[in-house]
């Protein structure tokens, strides 16, 4: 302890070693293998990256990939802003609400949520059903395995994400400007369209940038909904990996697709800071000078004046009954959303209690027969031990080494300290599926492929970001002057972590915990290429039941998750507002 | 159990910025001593050497007759109240107070016992199962205090304690806190830039500027008898006026006044020729209607430029050539002079020293 205060470089490496261990040993490292590996190391041939952009059919799904990647960044955009305004205007107790509603599908696994639209929107799914019962059609429409369903599915997984994201930033500005605004004489558009939307931007950049990097990584959802031409580029490589066993050329894909990616990243950061998009409480735009987002909004802003005017106008003569109706048509729209967003998981809900052996909705009856089989099920349990047990174990970890990460991003003095956070959070920037594949071709080579331990390593990787996003904004706001108090008034070191640091900071550790289990529990394809031949994680299990057949069973499944998750959430959220009413720095008087 | 402390030569440096300067100080054991001086002058980074969250570039502190600049906080056994109270908010009032009983590993039954009587000293025995978030301000000032001295410290550091408090409550404070520390007889060192805190409650005053100590005295020297022009404007109003010093008589000094006005006074170790700053308070200056010649070696002629009424007193400025001078006159029901007036101001030459 002596040793470790007399030097605080040697107190910088212990806490921070880990995190760049992992960062290094286990992203940078695998990631450069693959580079050196697209181009057949020192022979530097390029054929694969030639092959990569030429081959008729790889640039056919590099840019359907694109293409879905931009209409689904879009659609959840403009499908979630109003919703993130109207959070910014509510009182705090409808907002834990509406937050609930949409924190629930946020956190249910992808698979199940997919799992959800093939029973809905399947042959014999429940649109088909009830429009040929209706009598509209006469025969089911072909709505799986197309680009629609594809569309769908990905949106619905990322409207909860854009919304939290713009939220986060949105609820910063102040409503009173575009009060001051309409004081002036602007109409209510006008105050909206001139004052309120343009400070609302960048949010809806980062929104726009997250979502389109992880769209274009996407795995899942459109190997469950699309069809055999809806390939994206994520499947491309794992089929070259896999099945083709042509590794060089899947390494080519994946460098094309981290290049595509680092690109986004960098034209985004033009705009807005980076870490905005992965943590907006943190980044301060206020004192950054006018960038190139000012000159290009100046720009904009002239060009487009005179549309701007018109368009108000009109806008104005139709929304002004709208918007002085205390936002009800924003409620009716925001409920519609979380319709949307909530009913894939209630018809698995019913779906579990249904007495008949197939997928019929609404079921002919209620029985626990699932649920009996589900309890006798031994290769589901054997999965959800499994999972658990690795959950349990990646989020520990995660949560240690995200944490002294972040106590070392947030308080040393280095000069580069916003490119070390920035890295930190660079497994959320790299597409899982390349995390995936380097990390299979990496430990292949140390030999611990298709361990636990190697299974960990890779759970860890995913998970730390958030932990360290969690962990640094609370230790922003945390006072540093109480940590001097307890040091002054005798407390050492260690007693000072434990006595004041960490239990003020619990809600934190809480959170970055169940988010780095939540993270692990429903990861997928890292699980696939590491797993070796170890129990199948919950994931992998459902994973390979769907796409085997689709029974009840499967909805049981994802009940009794949806059900834990459910439970942890609110535990949690329980958790934080007790700690935060007891802790808030206001005194009421 | 009162401690002396004593600086030495303290430096400290951030970077190429020489914050604190060769601060030399001997603080009596249950003295009561302020560093006073504007923002940024070090006062903080000083405290925090004492405390131990800062280490001096050069020099040596001693506790007593320990040498602490090697001892790391924790070790010091100093009591410290916090400019943000720095109340830890997960735990209630007397988890807060024992804290640094607990962190020693005091038996329970003493812990207790001291716990008591250190609320009983803040008279705050009735909050002891509050959280900090249900205190107002002051209460919670008074729990940061019962915390800092619960374990009888050598030393009791404050940090601007009283700035986040509202007027009237600062005024009481100001006297519990002189009170606690008579009662304890505790070795206080108190940080503040403001100078009515600091006359009131200090036994000494140590004036700091760009991290120096410019004068270490008790109120009533600092007051009347400011070692140099910035503790003269720093401390309380006064006038400043450009003067050379003619030539010395009886331990006087023969000054001529701005451009051509002769008068005398005190000098602080100037030669014959020397050119200085003649300090005068407000309220030695007296006021009248011209003509009336006073019967005192200062006088100069002006004309009034405004008048400020302010209940107890008025304030004026006088114009005198190129010099405005401020009086403070006592209300005694005498007629006001109104703007423009010509008038004759003057003073005694026991009231005005000359500068550097
Ligand atoms: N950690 C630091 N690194 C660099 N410079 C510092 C640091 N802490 C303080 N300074 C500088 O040292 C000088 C003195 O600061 P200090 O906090 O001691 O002032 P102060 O007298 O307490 O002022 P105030 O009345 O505003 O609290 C300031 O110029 C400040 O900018
Ligand atoms: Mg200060």
């Amino acid at each position: 302890m002596k040793m470790l205060l007399a030097r605080p470089w040697l107190r910088d490496v212990v806490i921070a070693g880990p995190l760049v261990l992992l960062l290094v040993g286990f992203l940078v490292i695998p990631l450069s293998f693959i580079l050196w590996g697209s181009v057949e190391g020192t022979k530097l041939n390029f054929a694969h990256y030639a092959r990569t952009l030429t081959n008729e059919t790889n640039l056919k799904i590099l840019l359907y990939t694109l293409r879905i990647g931009l209409i689904v960044t879009l659609v959840s955009l403009v499908a979630a802003y109003p919703v993130a305004y109207l959070l910014t205007k509510i009182r705090p107790r409808a907002l834990s609400i509406v937050t609930i509603f949409i924190l629930i599908p946020l956190f249910t696994a992808f698979l199940i949520r997919t799992y959800a639209w093939i029973i809905i929107l399947g042959r014999e799914g429940i649109i088909n059903n009830t429009l040929l019962r209706l009598g509209i059609v006469s025969e089911p429409l072909p709505l799986l395995n197309t680009t629609f369903a594809v569309v769908i599915g990905m949106t619905h997984v990322f409207i909860p994400m854009a919304i939290f994201t713009m939220y986060s930033s949105m609820v910063r500005i102040d409503h009173d400007f575009a009060r001051a605004a309409q004081i002036l004489g602007a109409k209510p558009v006008q105050a909206f369209l001139r004052v309120y939307f343009p400070m609302s931007l960048p949010g809806v950049l980062s929104a726009g940038v997250l979502i389109f990097i992880i769209a274009i990584g996407f795995y899942i959802t459109p190997a469950l909904l699309g069809g055999p031409s809806d390939t994206m580029i994520s499947q491309l490589i794992v089929m070259q990996m896999t099945t083709l066993l042509n590794f060089e050329l899947s390494y080519a894909s994946s460098i094309v697709l981290l290049l595509v990616t680092i690109g986004t990243l960098f034209l985004a950061s033009l705009f807005i800071p980076l870490e905005m998009i992965w943590s907006p409480s943190i980044a301060d735009l206020s004192n950054r000078p006018p960038s190139a987002r000012t000159r290009a909004l100046k720009g904009a802003k002239q060009v487009f004046d005179p549309v701007l005017v018109v368009f108000e106008m009109l806008v104005h003569a139709i929304t002004k009954p709208l918007l002085t109706r205390k936002s009800r048509w924003l409620w009716v729209y925001t409920i519609a959303v979380l319709v949307f967003l909530t009913a894939p998981l209630i018809v698995i809900v019913v779906l579990s209690f249904s007495s008949s052996p197939f997928v019929v909705f609404p079921p002919p009856g209620f029985s626990l027969q699932w649920w009996e089989k589900l309890a006798n099920a031994t290769d589901w349990q054997a999965s959800f031990l499994f999972s658990t047990k690795l959950g349990l174990t990646s989020a520990l970890l995660a949560t240690i080494i995200g944490t002294m990460g972040a106590f070392w991003l947030v308080r040393t003095t280095l000069p580069i300290k916003r490119a070390l956070f920035l890295f930190s959070l660079s497994p959320l920037m790299v597409p899982v599926v390349i995390i995936a594949t380097s990390l299979y071709v990496f430990e292949a080579r140390i030999h611990v492929l298709g361990s636990f331990i190697g299974l960990v390593i890779g759970h860890v990787l995913l998970s730390v970001p958030y932990v360290i996003v969690v962990m640094s904004a609370a230790l922003r706001g945390f006072d540093p002057s109480l940590e001097r108090a307890a040091a002054v008034h005798g407390a050492r070191p260690i007693q000072v972590l434990r006595l004041v640091t960490l239990p003020i900071l619990k809600p934190a550790l809480i959170t970055a915990g169940l988010l780095a289990f939540l993270t692990s529990f429903d990861e997928l394809l890292v699980s696939i290429f590491l797993l070796g031949r170890q129990t199948s994680t919950l994931p992998m299990k459902f994973w390979g039941d769907i796409k085997f057949q689709v029974n009840p069973l499967l909805s049981t499944a994802s009940t009794f998750i949806v059900a834990l998750v459910i439970v942890s959430i609110l535990t949690v959220q329980w958790i934080r507002v007790r700690h935060e009413k007891r802790t808030s720095a206001s005194a009421n008087n | 159990m009162s401690t002396s402390l004593e600086m030495k030569k303290i430096q400290k440096w951030y970077g190429a910025l020489h914050v604190v300067r060769d601060f030399d100080l001997y603080v009596k054991p249950g003295e009561f001593l302020t560093f006073l001086g504007p923002s940024g002058s070090g006062k903080t980074t000083a405290l925090k050497m004492i405390a131990g969250f800062e280490s001096p570039s050069g020099g040596d502190m001693l506790l007593g007759s320990r040498s602490i600049v090697d001892v790391p906080p924790y070790e010091r056994g100093i009591g410290m109240v916090f400019q943000n109270y720095a109340l830890f908010p997960h735990m209630t009032v007397a988890e807060n107070v024992a804290f640094p009983l607990t962190v020693r590993k005091i038996g329970r039954a003493e812990t207790e016992e001291k716990v008591l009587r250190a609320l009983q000293l803040v008279k705050m025995t009735e909050y002891r199962d509050r959280y900090p978030n249900q205190l107002s301000g002051g209460q919670q000032q008074r729990i940061a205090l019962a915390r800092a001295v619960v374990f009888n410290p050598s030393i009791l550091l404050m940090d601007e304690p009283l700035g986040a408090l509202d007027r009237n409550l600062r005024e009481h404070m100001k006297i519990e806190i002189m009170r606690i520390q008579d009662e304890l007889n505790m070795t206080v060192v108190f940080v503040t830039h403001d100078q009515d805190e600091a006359l009131t409650m200090s036994d000494r005053v140590a004036v700091i500027n760009e991290g120096r100590l410019i004068q270490v005295a008790d109120s009533r020297s600092l007051y009347y008898s400011p070692q140099d022009r910035f503790v003269a404007s720093f401390v309380g109003e006064s006038n400043l006026l450009p003067c050379r010093v003619d030539r010395i008589e009886n331990g006087a000094g023969k000054v001529t006044i701005g451009a051509a006005t002769s008068g005398v006074a005190r000098l602080s170790g100037q030669l014959g020729g020397e050119a200085g700053w003649l300090f005068v308070r407000p309220e030695h200056v007296d006021i009248g209607p011209l003509g009336v010649i006073p019967n005192t070696e200062n006088v100069l002629n002006g004309v009034v430029k405004d008048a400020l009424f302010l209940g107890e007193m008025t304030r004026y400025a006088v114009r005198c050539d190129d010099e405005t001078i401020t009086v403070k006159q006592q209300n005694r029901g005498q007629a006001q002079l109104a703007g423009g007036t010509p008038v004759t101001v003057s003073w005694d030459a026991a009231n005005c020293i000359v500068l550097n």
